[in-house]
C-alpha cells in the first residue's frame, strides 16, 4: 500500500487504528511546519528580519511573554470580553432565533434589524460604540456580541422552524400544555443546531474582539498588538499574534471536546 | 371494560391553502367499540393518516363530530395515544426518560413513574437499554420504545400510523405478534393505519377500506379467525385467505379505478 496519496479525510480507512492519532496530527500540521521552515530561511535572507522576524525568535519572545506574565493580564481581559460577548449573544440569539421561528409577529418585527446589521462589518461600528460606551470593555463586548449574534440567530431560527411536528404532537398527547412547548420541546430539539451556531461564533468572536481592541481599548490583546507595532517591536507583535491565534484555536477545540462529552445524545 | 369507544359522524376535513381547497375526508361515519382492533386501509393519499390525526386531536375537523365515550374530541388528550411511523422519540431523553415522559407530565411521583415505566420497558424486551439515547438504538428498538412510551401513560385508545412500515419483514412480524399480545392483555381500543393488506387482516377484528380521494368509508370486513392459533395456522386457513382476498379486491378497485369502467 502506498501512502503517497494519503489524505486527512481518509486516515480512518487507510491507517491502522493504533497510529491514527499521530498520523492525523502530522498530516494536519505538516503544511504549517513547511511554511515556518521557509519563513525561518527567508527571514534575514530575502526579507529584512526587522519586518519579518524569524519564527525561532518569535517563539522565544512568545515564551518570554508568557513566562514573565507580561501578556497574561491582557489575555485575561480579552478572554473575559470574548466570554461575556459570546454569552450575551448566545442567550439573546437563541431566544430571538427560536422566537422568530415560532411566532410571526416576532419575526416580522426583528427581521428588518437583522437584515440591516448583517452586511455591516462590525469593526465599522466601533467608533459609534466608543461614542456610546467609551473606550474599554463595554465597547469590545458590544462588538463581539453583535458579530456573534447572527450565526447563532440563523442556526437556531432555521432549526426551530423545522422541528419535527410529530415531536410537538407527542408532547401534547402526553399532556403537555401548549405554552410549555417552546421551552420543553422546541429548544431541546434545536440544541444540536444551537451548538453548531456557537461553534461558528467562537472564531468570529475573536475576530471581532481584536478589531475592537485595536481601536477602542487601553488593554487587551488587540491593544498589545497595536502598542508593540507602534514602538517597532515587531517580534513582540508577532508573539502576541501567536498567543491570540493559539487562544482562539484552543477555544474551538476545547469547545468541540466539551460538546462531545456533555451532549451525548446528539 | 366500557371505555375507549370512538364515535365519528359525518366527518369532513378540508385543507385550505390560499384559494385552493382540498377535501381530504368526506362524510365519514365510523364506530369503534371499546376494545376493538380496527385497521384502516386505503390507497395512498386517501386521508387515512388525516383521519387518525383528527381522532388524535392534532387536526381540527371542518365539520362533523368525533367523540370518545361521549366526550367530544377537542384537541389532544391522554385518553388517546399515537404511535408514529417515524417513532418521534425525544432524542435528548434516554429510553427511560422517553417512557416516563407522559407520567411526568401528569404529575406522577418519580419512584412511581420509574417503576411503571420499567414494566413496559420489560414488556417490550428493552431491559438493559434504559440509559441509552434514541440515536443508539435500531429502528425496531426505537419503535418498541415509542410503543412503551405510549402504553406507559395508559391511554384507552391506541392510534397507530403505519408503525411498522419502516421495518423489515421478520421484525415487522415479531412486533405485530407483540402488539397482539399487548392488545389482549391491556384491553385497548386500537385504530391501526396501514397500507399492507396482510398486516391489516392478520392483526384486526375488523378492516375498514377507504375510498380514493376524498376519503370516506367504502367497506368494512369482519375478520373472524380463531386467534388462539399460531401465525402459520391462521394465515394458511381458507377463511383467512377468503377475508384477505375480500379486502384486497375492495382495495384494488380503489387503486385501479379505471378497471371499474
Amino acid at each position: 500500500m502506498s501512502y503517497a496519496n494519503l489524505r486527512l479525510a481518509d486516515v480512518e480507512e487507510t491507517v491502522p487504528e493504533s497510529i491514527q492519532r499521530p498520523v492525523r496530527f502530522l498530516l494536519e500540521w505538516i503544511p504549517l511546519f513547511i511554511v515556518i521552515g521557509f519563513w525561518e530561511f527567508a527571514s534575514g535572507v530575502f526579507v529584512p528580519s526587522v519586518v519579518l522576524p524569524p519564527p525561532s525568535e518569535v517563539a522565544s519572545v512568545t515564551w518570554e511573554l508568557l513566562v514573565s506574565g507580561d501578556v497574561l493580564p491582557h489575555l485575561q481581559i480579552s478572554l473575559f470580553r470574548v466570554g461575556v460577548g459570546l454569552a450575551l449573544s448566545i442567550s439573546i440569539g437563541v431566544l430571538l432565533g427560536v422566537g422568530m421561528a415560532r411566532s410571526d409577529p416576532v419575526e416580522d418585527f426583528f427581521e428588518v434589524f437583522l437584515a440591516l446589521i448583517y452586511p455591516i462589518p462590525k469593526a465599522a461600528l466601533v467608533p459609534l460604540a466608543i461614542l456610546w460606551l467609551g473606550v474599554g470593555t463595554e465597547t469590545a463586548v458590544l462588538i463581539v456580541f453583535l458579530a456573534c449574534l447572527l450565526p447563532i440567530v440563523l442556526n437556531s431560527y432555521n432549526s426551530a422552524r423545522d422541528v419535527d411536528q410529530n415531536l410537538i404532537w407527542s408532547a401534547q398527547m402526553m399532556g403537555m400544555p401548549s405554552w410549555k412547548i417552546p421551552l420543553k420541546v422546541v429548544i431541546p430539539a434545536t440544541i444540536p443546531s444551537i451548538l453548531t451556531g456557537i461553534r461558528q461564533a467562537i472564531p468570529i468572536a475573536f475576530i471581532a474582539l481584536v478589531s475592537a481592541e485595536l481601536i477602542a481599548s487601553n488593554e487587551g490583546v488587540g491593544f498589545e498588538i497595536l502598542r508593540y507595532s507602534e514602538v517597532g517591536a515587531y517580534t513582540h507583535m508577532f508573539a502576541v499574534l501567536v498567543i491570540i491565534s493559539a487562544a482562539a484555536f484552543f477555544a474551538v477545540r476545547g469547545y468541540e471536546w466539551l460538546e462531545q462529552k456533555v451532549v451525548r445524545w446528539t | 371494560m366500557v371505555e375507549g369507544h370512538v364515535t365519528i359522524s359525518n366527518l369532513e376535513k378540508v385543507y385550505e391553502s390560499g384559494a385552493e381547497r382540498t377535501k381530504a375526508i368526506d362524510d365519514l361515519s365510523l364506530e369503534v367499540p371499546s376494545g376493538e382492533f380496527l385497521s384502516v386501509v386505503g390507497p395512498s393519499g386517501c386521508g387515512k393518516s388525516t383521519l387518525l390525526y383528527l381522532v388524535a386531536g392534532f387536526l381540527e375537523a371542518s365539520s362533523g363530530t368525533m367523540a370518545v365515550d361521549d366526550q367530544s374530541i377537542n384537541g389532544p388528550g391522554t385518553d388517546r395515544g399515537v404511535v408514529f411511523q417515524d417513532y418521534a422519540l425525544f432524542p435528548w431523553r434516554t429510553v427511560m426518560g422517553n417512557v416516563t415522559y407522559g407520567l411526568e407530565q401528569n404529575g406522577v411521583a418519580k419512584e412511581e413513574r420509574r417503576s411503571r415505566a420499567q414494566r413496559f420497558i420489560d414488556m417490550m424486551d428493552l431491559d438493559g437499554f434504559e440509559d441509552k439515547y434514541p440515536k443508539e438504538l435500531s429502528g425496531g428498538m426505537k419503535q418498541r420504545v415509542a410503543l412503551a412510551r405510549t402504553l406507559a401513560y395508559d391511554p384507552k385508545i391506541l392510534l397507530m400510523d403505519e408503525p411498522f412500515g419502516a421495518l423489515d419483514q421478520p421484525l415487522r412480524e415479531l412486533l405485530q405478534d407483540h402488539l397482539l399480545d399487548i392488545w389482549r392483555d391491556l384491553e385497548k381500543t386500537v385504530m391501526f393505519i396501514t397500507h399492507d393488506v396482510e398486516e391489516a387482516v392478520y392483526l384486526s377484528e375488523r378492516v375498514m377500506i377507504m375510498t380514493r380521494h376524498p376519503g370516506t368509508k367504502k367497506a368494512s370486513v369482519e375478520i373472524d379467525v380463531d386467534r388462539s392459533q399460531d401465525r402459520e395456522d391462521i394465515i394458511m386457513s381458507d377463511e383467512y385467505t377468503d377475508m384477505k382476498n375480500q379486502v384486497w379486491q375492495s382495495l384494488r378497485e380503489e387503486t385501479q379505478p379505471e378497471k371499474q369502467l
